[in-house]
């Protein structure tokens, strides 16, 4: 079974900072990482693998990232971590992708491979958005499950996965090719080992540019983006409440009086 | 002079009654200075005893008053520039006392220095780990803190300064002669023991033409009160990576240590979890969220020994890779039964790692307390030479064994260093636990070890330290302490029983 996975490089700070001329992030200067939600989704992977292995049947796991080109850090960190072939999708063509263009050319990159699960993370930490994982499904018409807390159970055709949904979750089968996003709890992503460190020192990245993916240009990259961020700002801090302190009970009476005037209770 | 330097002592200074040892002590008056000359002047006005106190991370209540007057250094907190010789490359800084190790380490890191002393907790005052020659899991390389402190101050009992720079006064034999700011001579004998050549950080150092200072670095307070620091620095090194192996015996753990010391990586900590330390994170994991992030440990994980490599370029980080890989295939056990830590949020994570032994006994130790508040855990504190190590081991592992009682072991296997700590379920737990605590102080003492390794002495070891030194030892370091605090005023109840 042929499995994916596709992984991010994030910076590794919570101080952000945007260039106010193109409103993307800075990315000169700052440590990166691979996206935390992204190390979940390779845990699962290489997990998949491992049980599949086990029983006797060949599988590997082959991660896609798209960046520049010291992107190839996060996917030598990927093979320390169980990866076995790693692809990054890397031409100045495909820069100021938003989340449209970035899962088109995702899946461009995935058909190439043709594997039987792809998995994602629930979102990236930078851009929030959640919408890649489904927006790669829909590309290259494979099924799709979202924010995926357990994989219950795996054959040759289809997959049964436990969901986190709003009041719950949801348990439900869904036939391969599929495109999984997974949510934190579905594992712990391991440490590297000493083996893993070597292999990805040794580990070869292939590289395929826009002319490999035989995509149109305007469909990528910026022009191929049908959003635009218009602007970036922190938002102003809220101010502080009301505060109130006293005995137990004279702030019981208070805080019912003020129920009252709001007409909550 | 500031108003209002010595207040009694009230409900709100509370938190200055104790330590990390959880003892709990009583105090007269308390005071804050912020210089030396105020620390001066609280001795000259307080009459009876005074105890110096840094940031209170100590586990052998050193801290802890009885009696008399606190003296709380946490104020005195500078921490000068980092000084660079630019012909050698050498550097230095200039610190206060309450100074903590981790402002310290956030100071020089730009710089591209380190400092290498690493105890467990990092917050501990830099005045607190010189007098106590504290050490941490890079002594192995660096060696303690007696190692890196190049000059002090130290203001005595009576008030009078002492500034002592390393390689400026040395004893003659074991005589010495110190003059004090004020112009004073005093002249003494150092105590004629012989330091175990081991780590140690029990009693008054003492050698033959020794350095004075060393006099003063592991006295715990009890010679005077340290106002100011000069420490040396390491460059920091390029690369950092971090090995933890998981073997199937320990057997197969004493073997690599052998391995290790007997290469030529070099490593800069070799530190180890015996079965039921990995067995209690295991447990903690399970049941406590703060835990969670301490990587799953496999059945299979039966002990583990942590190699830390501080090299300067790629080649020679790839020898300590190479040394590994061969230990491992001798001993049988698979590379993948490792976790490799480099950059530094993998080498925090490491730490982490390490600290949570100590972190879980503390929390399984308070839970227990609930229901017998006087349970106290028995952490031994001891080192032996490398000959000795399997001897010590072997005596851990039979006493726990025969006694049945609880524990963990981990620490520092590297310098033959291991913390032992007795997991008491009851009283009658912890009395059987000291007298075995004692009967391997006694073994130690006669494999020529150290009864304390790293924490001091403290108030609740004193009657190690007798074992140790014998009557006569511990009497001409009492000696040595009339001599500079006649009165017995400072720490009193430190080193020596009252």
């Amino acid at each position: 079974m042929k499995i994916a996975v596709c992984i991010k490089q994030v910076p590794a700070t919570t101080e952000v900072k945007f260039d106010p001329e193109t409103n993307t992030l800075v990315r000169e200067g700052v440590d990166s990482q691979i996206n935390p939600f992204d190390l979940y989704a390779l845990e699962e992977a290489v997990r998949t693998k491992e049980r599949l292995q086990a029983d006797g049947e060949e599988s590997s796991v082959t991660v896609v990232c798209m960046g520049p080109p010291q992107a190839q850090d996060a996917l030598r960190e990927a093979v320390a971590l169980g990866a076995d072939e790693t692809i990054l999708l890397s031409d100045r063509a495909f820069g100021g992708a938003d989340t449209w263009a970035t899962s088109y050319t995702l899946g461009l990159g995935l058909k190439k491979i043709e594997p039987d699960i792809v998995f994602c993370g629930m979102q990236a930490i930078d851009g929030d958005t959640g919408q890649v994982g489904p927006g790669i499904a829909t590309h290259i018409d494979y099924a799709q499950a979202t924010y995926v807390a357990k994989i219950e159970s795996l054959d040759k055709k289809k997959i049964t996965v436990k969901r986190l949904v709003e009041n719950g979750y949801e348990v439900c089968s869904v036939k391969l090719p599929i495109v999984i996003t997974v949510v934190k709890e579905i594992n712990e992503p391991r440490t590297p080992s000493l083996r893993g460190k070597m292999n990805a020192k040794k580990a070869q990245i292939t590289t395929w540019g826009a002319a490999d993916l035989e995509a149109p240009v305007e469909k990528l990259g910026l022009s191929g983006s049908p959003t635009q961020v218009a602007k970036v700002f922190s938002p102003p801090h809220r101010e502080g409440g009301e505060k109130s302190e006293g005995e137990p009970d004279e702030l019981a009476e208070k805080l019912f009086g003020l129920l009252k005037e709001l007409e909550i209770v | 002079m500031a108003e209002g330097l010595i207040v009694p002592f009230c409900a709100e200074h509370a938190d200055y009654l104790t330590d990390e040892s959880r003892c709990v002590g009583a105090a007269g008056t308390i005071s804050f200075p912020k210089t030396g000359a105020e620390v001066a002047e609280v001795l000259s006005k307080v009459r009876g005893g005074v105890t110096v106190q840094g940031a209170r991370t100590g586990i052998v209540a050193g801290a802890v008053p009885s009696g008399g007057h606190v003296l709380n250094l946490r104020g005195m907190n500078g921490i000068g520039p980092v000084r660079v010789d630019s012909s050698t490359g050498k550097a230095w800084i200039t610190v206060q006392p309450g100074a903590l190790l981790l402002d310290i380490c956030k100071a020089v890191e730009p710089e591209g220095f380190f400092f290498p002393p690493d105890p467990t907790e990092s917050s501990a005052s830099i005045g607190g780990m010189a007098a106590t020659n504290a050490s941490g899991a890079r002594s192995y390389l660096y060696g303690p803190a007696r190692e890196w402190i190049s000059a002090l101050s130290v203001v005595l009992a009576d008030g009078d300064v002492l500034p002592i720079r390393r390689g400026e006064t040395f004893a003659d034999g074991r005589k010495f002669s110190l003059t004090t700011q004020k112009g004073r001579v005093i002249e003494g004998i150092l105590p004629g023991y012989g330091i175990p050549g081991v780590k140690s950080a029990a009693g008054y150092y003492a050698a033959d033409g020794m350095d004075i200072i060393d006099l003063f670095i592991g006295m715990e307070g009890t010679l005077g009160v340290i106002t100011e620091l000069e420490l040396r620095l390491a460059k920091k090194p390029a690369l950092a990576g971090g090995i933890t192996i998981f073997l199937p015996s320990e057997e197969a753990a004493i073997c690599l240590v052998g391995m290790a010391r007997d290469s030529s990586i070099k490593p800069a900590a070799v530190e180890y979890f015996n079965p039921s330390a990995l067995n209690l994170l295991r447990c903690i994991k399970a049941r406590n969220p703060s835990f969670a992030g301490v990587p799953e440990l496999p059945a299979r994980f039966n002990t583990a020994i942590y190699l830390e490599f501080h090299k300067e370029n790629e080649d020679e980080l790839d020898e300590c890779i190479m040394f590994v890989s061969d230990a491992l295939a001798k001993l049988g056990v698979s590379d993948d039964d490792t976790w490799f830590a480099t950059g530094s949020k993998e080498m925090e994570r490491a730490k982490a790692f390490r600290h949570a032994v100590p972190e879980a006994v503390n929390l399984l130790v308070a839970e227990r307390k609930k229901s017998c508040p006087s349970l106290t855990k028995l952490g031994t504190d001891m080192s032996v030479p490398d000959s000795c190590l399997e001897a010590v081991m072997a005596m851990y592992n039979t006493g726990l064994l025969e006694s049945g009682l609880e524990s963990v072991i981990f620490g520092h296997i590297g310098n033959n260093h291991l913390h032992v700590n007795i997991l008491p379920a009851c009283m009658e737990d912890y009395k059987r636990g000291r007298e075995l605590y004692m009967l391997w102080a006694e073994r130690v003492v006669e494999m020529g070890g150290s009864v304390s390794a790293e924490h001091g002495i403290g108030k609740i070891k004193t009657a190690f330290l007798q074992l140790m030194y014998g009557r006569e030892g511990v009497g001409e370091m009492l000696a040595v302490k009339r001599l500079l605090d006649p009165d017995m005023r400072l720490n009193p109840g430190t080193l020596f029983e009252r």
